[in-house]
C-alpha cells in the first residue's frame, strides 16, 4: 500500500516535471522571440546544463547523505554544516599540499577534495556519538553542528589566510566530475538502500529497532553507519562545492548558503528513494541556474524572488501531500534489552 | 491519504509529532538538573574554546609568543586568558583592572558604551529567545523565528513611517507611534508564525521544515519589497527611511551609540513574567504545555490540539514580531536588508534556558555578553572574533547531551560519595529512557 502511494508521488512528481518543460519547449519553438522562446532558450542551453550540474552536486549529495541517516533513526539536520566543514577543509588542505605538487601521487586538488570528505565524516562521526552514545536530542544537536561550522570554517580561514574567504587556488574540479560523482552516488546509494543486507538493516534500524535487536545486529552501529555515510557523502558534495570554484567564502551563512537545508527538502521531496533526490535537487538548482541566466540576458525579475520559488513550492508541496512519512523510531533514542 | 503505519486509521494522533517525542523527556527534566546542565555547558565550552584558541595560535604565524605554555616553554600566538578576560571584562566595559591591586576600575561606570552593546543585544534576544521557548513548549520547533522577526521590523518600520505624518511631531505623538508599530511588528510577526502553524495543525506539515523555508521566503521578499517600493531615495544599502527621531526609542542613562533604551529591556522583563504567568497559570498556558508533553492526553482532556498548535505559533510568532520592532525602533531606526541573526540566536537562547522564561533572561545576557565581547576582542586581540560562533554551537552541543553530563555525574557520584547535582538526579535518567521508549507501546 505504502509502496502504491510512494510510486504514484514520484510518477506524478516527474510527469509533471517532462510536462512543464515539454510545454516550454513547444512554446519556446513557435514563438522564438518572446519571453518563452528566450526561456527555452535558457532551459536547454549547455551553459544551463553545467551550472545546474554544478550547483546540483551539494544538494544531491548530501541529501543522499541525510537519507541514510535519517532511514537509519537519526535525524541529520546538520548536513548544512557537513557542506561548511568540507568546503573549507577541501580548499585549505589542497592549498596546503599545493596545486602544483601531489601527495602520494595524488594531485593537490584532489588530496584537497579527500581532505574534505575526512573533515565531514569526522564532524559527522562527533555528530553520532553525540546522539547515539549521549542520547542527545537529534535536532538541537543537528543545529549545533552548522552553528560550530559555520563558526568554525571562517574562524580557521582568518587564522590561515587573514580573512573569512580563501584566496582563489587557481584551479577547480570540472563540472564533469562532480557529475560523474553524482549519478554514481545516487546509483550506489539506490542499490545499498534496497538490494543489500545492510541496506535492510538500515530501514529496520529506523522502522523497527527492536526487531534488528531480537535478530541479533547492534542498533546503535548501524546507526553509526548511517551518520558516518551521511558525513561522507555531505563531504563530497561540499568539497566538489568549493573546489569549483577553486575557493571557500566564509562571509555570511558562506558559500553554501543553506544548500544543506535545501537538501532536507530534496530528499523529502524525493520521499527518501535516492532518485526522487536527485530530481528534486537538480530541479532545484536547474531553477537557480536558469535565474541567473535571466538575469544576464536583462529581464528586471527580482533574482531573490526566483530564488524564492524553491522554498515556496516545498511549503506548498507539504501542505498538499502532508506529512512526508518518516521512518517510525526516527528522534528516538533505543535502549538495547539485555 | 493515510501515510501511517499499520493499525492505525482510528486515531490520527496516535503516532505523536516528531517535535514530541524528541522533546518529551528534554522538557521533562527537574529546573535544578537544567541549571546545572546548562552551567556545565558553558564552562565545557570555554575550555573547549580555550584548547581551539590554542591549537589555533600554535599554526598562526607571528614575530612573538603572546602566550608560553608553562612546563614546556612551547609559545602560541594568542593568549587563551587573555582572550576571555577582554570578552567578559570587555563586554561589561572594563570594570576589572587585570593585574593592579584595586582589582577594581575606578573609573567604571555602568553606563558605558560597551556594556550598553552588550544589554541592548541582551534585549533583542529576550524577545527571540521567549518566542521560541513558547513554541518548545507546546511541543514545536519554531526555526522560524528570524523570518517573524524580519516581517514583525519591516512592518513597524512601515506602519510607523505611514502614521507619522497623520500626527503633529511630538513626544506624545512617539509614545503612541512606538505603541502602534510594536503593534504592527506583533501582528505582522504573529501572522508570518501562524502560516507554519495552521499548516502543522491541519495539512501535518513538519514544521521544521516549513519554518526554515519560511525564513528564505520572509527574507527575500522582504527583499524584494523594500528594493522595489519602500527603499530610501539616496541610501546606498537596501533600507526604508529612517523614522522620525521622536518615534524611536531613545538611550536614556546610555550612550546614542550603545542603542539601547533601559525601557526596551524593562519591557522584554514584562513580557518574560507576562509569559511565565501565561504558561504556568492559565488555562489556556496549561493546555500549551500539556500538549506540548503528552499530546494524546492533552486531547483526552479535552484541549484542542489544533487549535492549540495554531495559537502557540502565532503567539511565538508576535512574540519574534516584536523583537523586530524593538531592533527597528530601538537598534537601527529603520528597516534594513542585513538584519543580524537575532532568532537564530534566540533558538540557543532558548535551549540554554531549558525552554523557561525565567532563564531566558540569563541565556540572553550570557549570549548578550558574547556579542558585546567579540566587538573588544576584535579591538584588542589578534583572535578572530568568529571564535564566539563557536563557542555558541559549542554551548547548543554539550546542552545538547545531558547524558554525558549525567555520565561524568554518576561517575563522580561513584568516586565521592554522591555528591553534587548532576548525580543526585541521575536516577531520572532512567525515567526519562522508560519514557522514550513507551511511545512505541
Amino acid at each position: 500500500m505504502r509502496n502504491v502511494i510512494q510510486s504514484d508521488y514520484v510518477r506524478s512528481l516527474v510527469v509533471g516535471t517532462v510536462a512543464v518543460l515539454g510545454l516550454l519547449g513547444v512554446a519556446g519553438l513557435a514563438f522564438p522571440e518572446s519571453v518563452a522562446g528566450d526561456l527555452a532558450g535558457i532551459v536547454f542551453s549547455a551553459s544551463t546544463a553545467t551550472s545546474t550540474a554544478r550547483l546540483a552536486a551539494p544538494i544531491v549529495l548530501a541529501g543522499l547523505g541525510g537519507i541514510f541517516a535519517e532511514k537509519s533513526g537519526v535525524i541529520n539536520i546538520g548536513l548544512e554544516g557537513l557542506l561548511i566543514i568540507s568546503a573549507f577543509a577541501s580548499v585549505y588542505v589542497a592549498s596546503l599540499v599545493g596545486i602544483g605538487n601531489a601527495l602520494f601521487g595524488i594531485p593537490g586538488i584532489w588530496v584537497g577534495f579527500l581532505a574534505g570528505i575526512a573533515a565531514s565524516t569526522a564532524l559527522s562521526g562527533v555528530f553520532g556519538i553525540v546522539c547515539i552514545e549521549f542520547k542527545a536530542d537529534q535536532i538541537i544537536a543537528g543545529l549545533a553542528v552548522w552553528l560550530i561550522a559555520l563558526g568554525l570554517a571562517p574562524f580557521m580561514s582568518t587564522v590561515f589566510f587573514g580573512g573569512v574567504n580563501t584566496p582563489n587556488l587557481g584551479a577547480n574540479v570540472g563540472w564533469r566530475y562532480s557529475t560523474a560523482m553524482v549519478a554514481l552516488a545516487t546509483l550506489a546509494s539506490w542499490w545499498t538502500l534496497n538490494r543489500t543486507a545492510f541496506g535492510k538493516h538500515l530501514r529496520a534500524a529506523g522502522e523497527n529497532p527492536q526487531a534488528l535487536d531480537t535478530v541479533g545486529v547492534s542498533v546503535s552501529r548501524v546507526r553509526h553507519a548511517g551518520v558516518l555515510l551521511s558525513g561522507v557523502l555531505s563531504g563530497v558534495g561540499g568539497s566538489a562545492l568549493a573546489l569549483s570554484i577553486g575557493q571557500f567564502v566564509g562571509s555570511g551563512e558562506t558559500m553554501v548558503q543553506g544548500k544543506g537545508f535545501i537538501a532536507i527538502v530534496a530528499y523529502l521531496f524525493g520521499n527518501y528513494n535516492p532518485i526522487g533526490t536527485l530530481g528534486a535537487g537538480v530541479l532545484f538548482a536547474g531553477l537557480d541556474a536558469v535565474q541567473v541566466r535571466l538575469q544576464q540576458l536583462g529581464y528586471a525579475v527580482p533574482d531573490t524572488l526566483v530564488q524564492t520559488i524553491p522554498y515556496v513550492v516545498v511549503i506548498v508541496v507539504l501542505a498538499l501531500v502532508g506529512r512526508t512519512r518518516i521512518p517510525e523510531a526516527a528522534g528516538e533514542h533505543y535502549e538495547t534489552e539485555e | 491519504m493515510s501515510d501511517s503505519g499499520p493499525g492505525s486509521g482510528t486515531d490520527p494522533d496516535r503516532v505523536p509529532s516528531l517535535a514530541r517525542r524528541v522533546l518529551a523527556p528534554f522538557a521533562d527534566r527537574s529546573v535544578a538538573e537544567r541549571l546545572v546542565i546548562s552551567l556545565a555547558a558553558i564552562v565545557l565550552s570555554i575550555a573547549v574554546g580555550f584548547v581551539i584558541v590554542l591549537v589555533s595560535g600554535r599554526v598562526a604565524e607571528c614575530t612573538t609568543a603572546a602566550w608560553t605554555m608553562p612546563v614546556t616553554g612551547m609559545g602560541f600566538c594568542y593568549d587563551p586568558v587573555e582572550v576571555y578576560v577582554v570578552l567578559f571584562n570587555g563586554a561589561l566595559g572594563y570594570p576589572f583592572a587585570v593585574g593592579e591591586p584595586g582589582l577594581l576600575n575606578p573609573t567604571w561606570s555602568p553606563f558605558n558604551l560597551s556594556f550598553g552593546l552588550t544589554l541592548s543585544e541582551t534585549t533583542l534576544l529576550i524577545f527571540t529567545g521567549l518566542s521560541v521557548a513558547v513554541a518548545f513548549r507546546a511541543g514545536l520547533f519554531n526555526i522560524g523565528t528570524q523570518g517573524q522577526l524580519v516581517v514583525g521590523a519591516l512592518a513597524t518600520a512601515l506602519t510607523v513611517l505611514a502614521a507619522a505624518p497623520l500626527l503633529p511631531e511630538g513626544p506624545a505623538a512617539g509614545v503612541v507611534l512606538i505603541l502602534v508599530g510594536t503593534a504592527a511588528g506583533a501582528v505582522g510577526g504573529g501572522f508570518w508564525g501562524a502560516i507554519p502553524g495552521a499548516l502543522k495543525a491541519y495539512a501535518d506539515a513538519n514544521e521544521v521544515i516549513t519554518t526554515i523555508m519560511l525564513n528564505f521566503v520572509a527574507a527575500n521578499v522582504a527583499y524584494v519589497l523594500v528594493l522595489e517600493v519602500f527603499r530610501a531615495e539616496g541610501s546606498s544599502v537596501v533600507a526604508t527611511r529612517y523614522v522620525p527621531e521622536y518615534a524611536q526609542i531613545r538611550p536614556w542613562l546610555f550612550s546614542d551609540s550603545s542603542d539601547f533604551a533601559l525601557v526596551a529591556l524593562a519591557a522584554g522583563v514584562v513580557c518574560i513574567a507576562g509569559l511565565y504567568y501565561l504558561l504556568e497559570h492559565t488555562p489556556f498556558g496549561y493546555d500549551l504545555r500539556t500538549s506540548g508533553v503528552q499530546a494524546a492526553a492533552a486531547e483526552y482532556g479535552g484541549v484542542n490540539a489544533k487549535l492549540t498548535t495554531v495559537r502557540a505559533m502565532t503567539l511565538s510568532g508576535a512574540i519574534g514580531g516584536i523583537g523586530g520592532s524593538v531592533w527597528v525602533l530601538m537598534s537601527e531606526g529603520r528597516w534594513m536588508a542585513s538584519v543580524p541573526d537575532l532568532g537564530f540566536d534566540g533558538i540557543t537562547v532558548s535551549i540554554l534556558a531549558g525552554n523557561n522564561p525565567i532563564g531566558v533572561l540569563p541565556a540572553a545576557f550570557l549570549f548578550g555578553l558574547l556579542k558585546g565581547g567579540a566587538l573588544e576582542i576584535g579591538f584588542q586581540t589578534d583572535v578572530p572574533t568568529e571564535l564566539v560562533g563557536v563557542l555558541r554551537g559549542l554551548i547548543i552541543l554539550f546542552v545538547a547531551m545531558p547524558e554525558f553530563f549525567r555520565m561524568i555525574g554518576r561517575f563522580v557520584g561513584m568516586g565521592s560519595g554522591g555528591t553534587g547535582g548532576v548525580a543526585a538526579t541521575s536516577s531520572e535518567a532512567g525515567e526519562a529512557a522508560t519514557e522514550g521508549g513507551e511511545t512505541d507501546a
